[in-house]
């Protein structure tokens, strides 16, 4: 009892921080996405394609990122491109974490694309379509929906994610929830309180994508 | 084929929100050609970026969302001698130096101590205060009472601090946090640790915060903060040891130290203690 009243006191004092910290843990997240869903669709279709090379490349691609920590990949990208570029930590954070997506997407929708039964394609090539045609008419429509919930998963993950961006300097939630820890010397309450802003943006997140699943009615 | 249009619409309503919040968090990239009037490189045309962990209390530490401390309002007074805008920013310590390096900011203004190894790497201002590295133990611990009983026990320590190096002359069994503060706390957890060492005034915040733990004997040694910046910002280091000289000969920094620690904190006797550098 005596914690959730001290739990209250953390959330009312943290609540302007935090909301402010909440737009940047959503901000990161949506250029990792556009970013990891953009790249996941190009390497799925390299992947795909009939070209070795491309596939070669695409293979190199997922194999290092999916083989290699994301905090890994943070700190190369903010410490490593700055010899070329200067990167904020913000930009660094969501463009390394949007890398990093797109390997796991690039991934859900080959398995999608190649999921899709072949004799719809070969139905489309019977109707005279050329094979871009079909892909893009008949297949790759079929294997979106087929990738929605996966691709849900993902983005909830990458939401979670962004919370390692702390440690190059981005004031996202948990950086101010590590903050707020150490000015008032109240970890258990303040973790606690920023692990709910977490829950609930997931929740928020889940709920859209069911709508979004049930518009396009996935399963039937 | 609406519905593909409807997901591929709604990513790009996502990329045009990024782009219209995104923009207030683009930082100039361009380090060249700010602050030619005054000779000094910075990130920022007319502003003193500097840098600390946030994570420091009472030095550096964030309240109500914003950056306050003595690093902090040092920093402020600094850069306004200098005619400068202050601009404090936070960046995780274990990694400060390297984005100092890498240009994230001007200056390291966090109560970074000035020691040999880092001077190899970095320049260093005047010290603008001094402070006794401390060990602090839980309230109701009588192991230890000297350093001397250090040997072996486990201790927690801020990485990439000088603590942390006294630490590991102690003992091997070095637990590293990145604040001062989680480290603290973890004294008053049972069986986590035996000992932290850090500074004086931070241990003493705590137990003024209601921490049971208490210090013991006096200060191992004592430690110089000094502004740390770039090797090759010469006319910048030239800059803050003026405005530092400055605000202790007008009283500003008196008047700043008095009101965190109702002393101040260039005034240590320095006789027969080890000074740290």
């Amino acid at each position: 009892m005596e914690l959730l009243k001290t739990v209250v006191e953390v959330f009312l004092r943290t609540y302007p921080g935090f909301l402010e910290a909440t737009l940047t843990t959503l901000q990161i997240t949506a250029v990792a996405l556009v970013l990891g869903t953009s790249l996941g669709l190009i390497f799925a279709l390299m992947k795909i394609s009939r070209s070795k090379i491309l596939q070669t490349i695409a293979n190199l691609y997922i194999t290092i990122i999916r083989g290699t920590p994301l905090i890994v990949q943070i700190m190369f990208l903010y410490f490593g491109i700055t010899t070329l570029i200067v990167l904020s930590g913000f930009w660094a954070g969501a463009i390394a974490l949007g890398i990093h997506n797109g390997a796991y997407i690039a991934e859900i929708f080959r398995g999608a694309i190649q999921g899709i039964d072949k004799g719809q394609r070969e139905a489309s090539s019977s109707l005279g379509m050329t094979r871009t045609q079909s892909m893009r008419r008949i297949v790759f429509p079929q294997a979106l929906k087929r990738s929605i919930p996966p691709l849900g998963n993902q983005f909830i993950i990458t939401l979670k994610d962004s919370s390692l961006v702390y440690i190059i300097g981005v004031s996202e939630l948990f950086s101010i929830a590590n903050r707020e820890a150490a000015q008032s010397f109240q970890s258990l309450e303040t973790y606690l309180v920023v692990g709910v802003y977490y829950l609930v943006l997931v929740m928020i997140f889940t709920y859209l994508l069911k709508l979004y699943e049930n518009k396009l009615n996935v399963d039937k | 084929m609406k519905k593909k249009f409807s997901f591929l619409t709604a990513v790009a309503a996502t990329a045009m929100l990024i782009a219209g919040c995104g923009s207030d968090k683009e930082e100039t990239t361009d380090s060249a050609g700010s602050g030619e009037e005054s000779g000094y490189n910075l990130k920022e045309d007319g502003k003193l970026t500097y840098a600390s962990s946030g994570l420091y209390k009472p030095f550096n530490y964030e309240e109500a969302g914003e950056l306050t401390g003595f690093d902090v309002e040092i920093g402020a007074a600094i850069a306004e001698k200098m005619g400068l805008e202050p601009n404090p920013i936070t960046t995780p310590w274990e990694t400060i130096t390297q984005s100092l390096l890498a240009s994230n900011f001007d200056v390291i203004i966090g109560s970074m101590a000035i020691t040999a190894e880092r001077a190899e790497r970095v320049n260093f201002s005047d010290p603008y205060y001094y402070s006794g590295g401390m060990i602090f133990v839980p309230e109701g611990s009588d192991e230890i009472t000297s350093a001397e009983d250090l040997e072996g026990k486990r201790i927690g320590v801020v990485a990439q601090s000088t603590y942390d190096t006294a630490a590991k002359g102690y003992t091997d069994d070095v637990k590293y946090y990145n604040s001062d503060v989680v480290a603290l706390n973890d004294l008053t957890v049972e069986g986590r640790l035996d000992a932290v060492i850090t500074a004086d005034v931070v241990g003493f915040e705590a137990i003024a915060a209601g921490l049971e733990i208490k210090d013991v004997g006096e200060p191992l040694w004592i430690e110089q903060a000094a502004v740390a910046l770039r090797k090759e910002d010469k006319e910048l280091l030239e800059g803050i040891n003026k405005a530092i000289e400055e605000i202790v000969a007008d009283g500003t920094y008196e008047e700043i130290s008095n009101k965190w620690f109702e002393r101040n904190l260039l005034d240590v006797d320095l006789e027969g203690i080890d000074i740290l550098n």
